[in-house]
């Protein structure tokens, strides 16, 4: 399917007869993300660089979406995640409804928030980024448009009157678009238990230096107050892989000043480490126990936060030591005379 | 409804290219101006991360948290400019205003762990880690920075070296998660520069055991108290004391001066010293005591102490060197401020030679585009000097930094020279580089919220306190003489402040200077060397004659002020390119090493360009052209790097300006 919205997308672009591109899901999901049983048969099946070549077209098409010179309209109706963000938060306007559903959950399977996640997740407010990529959280539509991860909250019901109204319009220009979507909008109220009401919480501890200090901040927390929702939270990372926690936590840091090529081009020399499984097979054992045997049971190596050595997490972020492998080179988008730093969110 | 269509209008340029013209453009794309990001036509012919990892020295994940803080929380002001995020104090508001919003940051800082440690934890990390917390507060905001370095190194420090343990147990923790907010109240209204003149006194109360502070005449006022006209509840006052009638010299004692509620104690009164030309961010204030009682155990007695029937005791005999002694911790907010200077160079510098890179003024011939102002030799010529320096006082202050973490009471008489030299030759190249960005800047650098020419008025303060420039230089130069006559009675034999090159025969200068000769280390530190090592000699021959005239030392320095003056320089650009060179020699070859290289004789041919070649004949008149010939060319060869080389800085956009970035885009009328 990337391959084919490659093709498609770059197909668009240059059709004069495109004004805008409307992506949507069929049935409960907009995209639930990349298949990654998949991924990890190619793998077994053809070693570590039949799983870097899907995850090389995955983030290409990430960046052309955000530097993508239509706007995209992406109707986020229903379950958004991993992968199935990649294509819809880096274009201009993102929809949430009702049925809406948020996360990007990497770090339960060993894995990391990529496809740009540390790009956008990062310019959420505060420290509410390394919430969401670190635990995983999900999040509803209402809490989307609150903290701008989606651009406009429509109910489901008016989404085909959208559709039309956009297409008869057959308009590029952001303002016509947004205008258009702007009349079939609505304000949610945030659910009484929203996570968006915790952000002073959130950010006391997820500001802090390591994951480690974040983990205890949490527990700090926990001995104020009684509240499900941090002893929830402490859970969810005390489950996670490590490894995944301490890569997403710098990676979101670090792509926090880096434009979203520069983050794109940084997550897929990590995607390529966690592949080789050099410093750790915690993503195959996600799967396995996530995916596969479904035992719901995965036995991270390494197991504990404090095993880790700051040089092994750096060793993600460098190059991989392979004469046949290359960084991923965004493709050239000079001719759009786009700025190296592309503000893809509005 | 129109402005929202114009500003999307605006913020879609960003992604479309203008091909096709927008319906509302009436002039071509061709007349008008555009923005080109200097990413798109520069190169990086080295590693930007290497050599930030270089000239920031250590803790370079710290910094980036501290950055990643200040960036995510609103009370650090950010502000959307042209799609970028900026974070700048409002300097518009009110004092009042702005003293608050210092204090609210701080606190915030404090919730989320920043200062753990700063004064419990013992040890080179600790030490190095706060350096680095200082640097990147001096890139945010001076107000900050002072309040900040008032409250720890200040009054922190004084507690923890002036103090013992007692002192420690009582005060440290609180100071460090800040229940106590303290301040440090040694200048007075008549007395900045000469502390051992202080007119408080205090004198002891036998009977019930305590020390009475008293303010006799009104030029006693404690004066420019960094945080005690509105916040702080705590001071270490320096005073003299009088024991048994004898003045024993000034001491320091803690003093309480408002309780848990904000209110003033008791024979108490503050002043406010007002608005100033910057730094209102930080609420100083003014103080009287008014025979106020304190315990014996307030007094800071790590070097001298009084028992409870009075009696004065201290192991350190000689008064000069118990002053000595017990000033010596002190000199960490020298270092502080010396060490912040070369920070906000490194934000001017980065705007301009961004901006410069961008604007366009001039065409060479008609018909062609207006040439970028960083291509006109003049203004490499402005800018590239100051780079060069900028990366030298890098070298300097990792240098001085590390010196002070290891610090031993050996090297402690070190320590103070060069960390005096150090910052009276910091804020003054500081002074001199923000006044030359503002003006390369030009009109926009006149706009508060571009920032390069607003932070003159908040940094100017560095060249006179924490010790007066002037008065740091003189400092010096009389040291060197100490050292002089010192190695003298060792047989000339120099030890120390890196003068072992007095011991060597006198180095000399080429007849004829070369491209080649000016650009070898040999010789830019031979010149150097030759520079200092002359005027120390005329210097010492000089006061030893005015001695010999009758005149005491102190007024035989007065007298010959001006050599002191250009021998504190030579020390100093001495001192400065040591450390450069050495920096340079942990290389391994490349291109890194190879543009280190040009700067370094950049820097080194700006020192020698100095008109004391000239004056005192270390260069010829034709000597002294050729050098300057060589300045333009290192200027040229450096231009291919300008980007590369202030990116190095490793500041984040968001703590730059608008105009390191897309000036047009960010002045257009939808975003108005």
């Amino acid at each position: 399917m990337i391959s084919r919205l490659l093709e498609l997308f770059l197909a668009y672009e240059e059709d004069p007869n495109v004004k805008l591109v409307i992506l949507k899901g069929k049935g409960r999901a907009f995209c639930a993300g990349g298949d990654v049983v998949a991924v990890v048969h190619d793998i077994w099946a053809g070693g570590w660089r039949a799983g870097a070549n899907f995850f090389m077209k995955e983030f290409s098409l990430n960046y052309l979406m955000a530097t993508y010179s239509k706007p995209q309209v992406s109707i986020l109706n229903g379950i958004v995640m991993g992968g199935g963000n990649g294509v819809s938060m880096h274009g201009r306007f993102r929809v949430a409804t009702e049925n809406s559903v948020f996360a990007m959950p990497e770090t339960a399977l060993g894995l990391f928030p990529d496809v740009g996640a540390s790009y956008f997740l990062s310019r959420l407010p505060g420290f509410f980024g390394e919430y969401v990529g670190l635990t995983g959280a999900r999040l509803d539509g209402a809490e989307m448009l609150a903290c701008g991860l989606a651009t406009h909250f429509v109910p489901s019901a008016k989404l085909p009157m959208v559709e039309a109204a956009l297409c008869d319009a057959d308009s590029s220009d952001p303002v016509i678009i947004s205008s258009i979507i702007d009349q079939y909008c609505e304000k949610p109220s945030l659910k009484e238990q929203t996570v968006y009401n915790r952000l002073d919480v959130i950010d006391r501890c997820f500001s802090q230096r390591t994951v480690e200090e974040i983990l205890s901040a949490l527990e700090r927390e926990v001995v104020d107050q009684r509240d499900g929702w941090i002893f929830a939270t402490i859970q969810t990372l005390k489950k996670a892989s490590p490894t995944s926690l301490k890569i997403s936590l710098r990676s979101i840091r670090v792509g926090r000043v880096q434009g979203v090529g520069a983050c794109l081009a940084r997550e897929y020399r990590m995607v390529c480490h966690v592949m080789r499984g050099e410093f750790s097979k915690d993503f195959f054992e996600g799967c396995r126990a996530i995916l596969l045997d479904k035992d719901k049971n995965p036995k991270w190596e390494p197991s504990k936060l404090e095993h880790i050595a700051d040089t092994t997490i750096d060793r993600y972020f460098s190059k991989v030591k392979d004469e046949d492998w290359e960084d991923l080179k965004p493709p050239t988008r000079s001719k759009f005379n786009l700025p190296p730093y592309v503000i893809a969110k509005l | 409804m129109e402005r929202a269509f114009q500003r999307t209008q605006v913020l879609t340029n960003h992604l479309l290219q203008s091909s096709s013209p927008l319906p509302s453009q009436t002039l071509s794309s061709n007349a008008c101006l555009s923005y080109s990001p200097p990413e798109l036509s520069e190169n990086c012919a080295f590693d930007v991360k290497e050599m930030r990892k270089l000239i920031d020295g250590h803790n370079l994940e710290e910094r980036d948290w501290l950055f990643g803080l200040m960036k995510q929380s609103e009370l650090f002001n950010p502000k959307v400019r042209g799609g970028k995020v900026f974070v700048s104090p409002d300097y518009n508001q009110s004092m009042e205003q702005q003293r608050e919003m210092t204090l609210k940051r701080i606190k915030y800082l404090q919730e989320r762990g920043v200062f753990k440690g700063w004064l419990t934890e013992k040890g080179e990390e600790i030490e190095m880690r706060k350096f680095a917390g200082f640097e990147v507060f001096s890139i945010y905001d001076h107000s900050l920075f002072t309040k900040l370095g008032v409250h720890f190194p200040m009054w922190g420090g004084a507690i923890q070296f002036c103090g013992t343990k007692h002192h420690h147990d009582k005060w440290l923790r609180d100071t460090e998660n800040y229940s106590i907010k303290g301040c440090f109240a040694m200048t007075e209204l008549g007395h900045g520069s000469n502390i051992r003149s202080l007119e408080t006194v205090t004198t002891y109360d036998s009977n019930t055991g305590e020390f009475v502070i008293n303010t006799p005449c009104e030029s006693a006022q404690k004066f420019w108290i960094g945080g005690a006209a509105k916040h702080a509840t705590h001071t270490v006052v320096f005073s003299q004391l009088h024991i048994n009638g004898i003045n024993q010299g000034v001491h320091a004692f803690i003093v309480q001066i408002r309780d848990v509620d904000g209110n003033i104690c008791p024979n108490i009164r503050i002043a406010d010293c007002g608005h100033k030309v910057g730094l209102n961010g930080v609420d100083n204030g003014r103080i009287w005591f008014d025979n106020v009682r304190v315990p014996r155990e307030n007094l800071l007695n790590s070097v001298a102490d009084v028992s409870p029937d009075g009696k004065y005791l201290s192991s350190i005999k000689n008064p000069d060197q118990r002053f000595a002694a017990f000033m010596a911790p002190m000199t960490v907010g020298r270092v502080n401020i010396a060490i912040g200077a070369v920070y906000q160079s490194k934000v001017a510098l980065a705007i301009t030679i961004r901006y410069a890179l961008t604007r366009r003024a001039f065409s060479l011939k008609p018909n062609e585009p207006e040439v970028l102002l960083l291509d006109y030799p003049s203004h490499q010529r402005r800018l590239f000097p100051l780079v060069a320096k900028t990366y030298a006082m890098s070298f300097a202050a990792n240098y001085l930094k590390v010196l002070y973490a290891k610090r031993t009471p050996q090297s402690n008489k070190a320590i103070h020279i060069v960390s005096s030299s150090f910052k009276a030759t910091f804020t003054w190249n500081n002074m001199q580089i923000l006044q030359e960005c503002r003006e390369a800047c030009g009109g926009q650098g006149l706009r508060t919220e571009n920032r390069v020419g607003h932070l003159k008025g908040e940094y100017d303060v560095q060249s006179t306190f924490e010790g007066d420039n002037f008065l740091l230089m003189q400092l010096v130069s009389k040291a060197l003489f100490a050292e002089y006559m010192a190695a003298q009675k060792r047989n000339k034999v120099f030890k120390g402040l890196g003068l072992e090159h007095m011991n060597k025969p006198c180095p000399v200068i080429p007849s004829q200077l070369t491209s080649t000769t000016v650009r070898c280390s040999q010789f830019q530190m031979d010149a150097l060397c030759l520079r200092e090592r002359d005027l120390l000699n005329r210097f010492v021959a000089n006061v030893l004659k005015c001695k010999a005239k009758g005149e005491n030392t102190e007024q035989a320095f007065n007298s010959c002020y001006e050599l002191a003056k250009d021998l504190g320089r030579a020390f100093s650009e001495r001192a400065i390119f040591q450390t450069f060179v050495e920096a340079e020699s942990t290389l391994p070859a490349g291109s890194l090493k190879d543009v280190l290289g040009t700067l370094r004789s950049l820097y080194a041919s700006i020192c020698i360009e100095d008109v004391s070649f000239l004056r005192y004949g270390y260069l010829s008149v034709d000597n002294g052209a050729n050098v300057r010939r060589e300045i333009t060319k290192l200027c040229n060869e450096l231009r291919p790097h300008a980007l590369a080389l202030i990116s190095s800085f490793g500041i984040p956009d968001a703590f730059l300006s608008p105009i390191a970035f897309n000036w047009i885009d960010t002045n257009s009328w939808s975003l108005v």
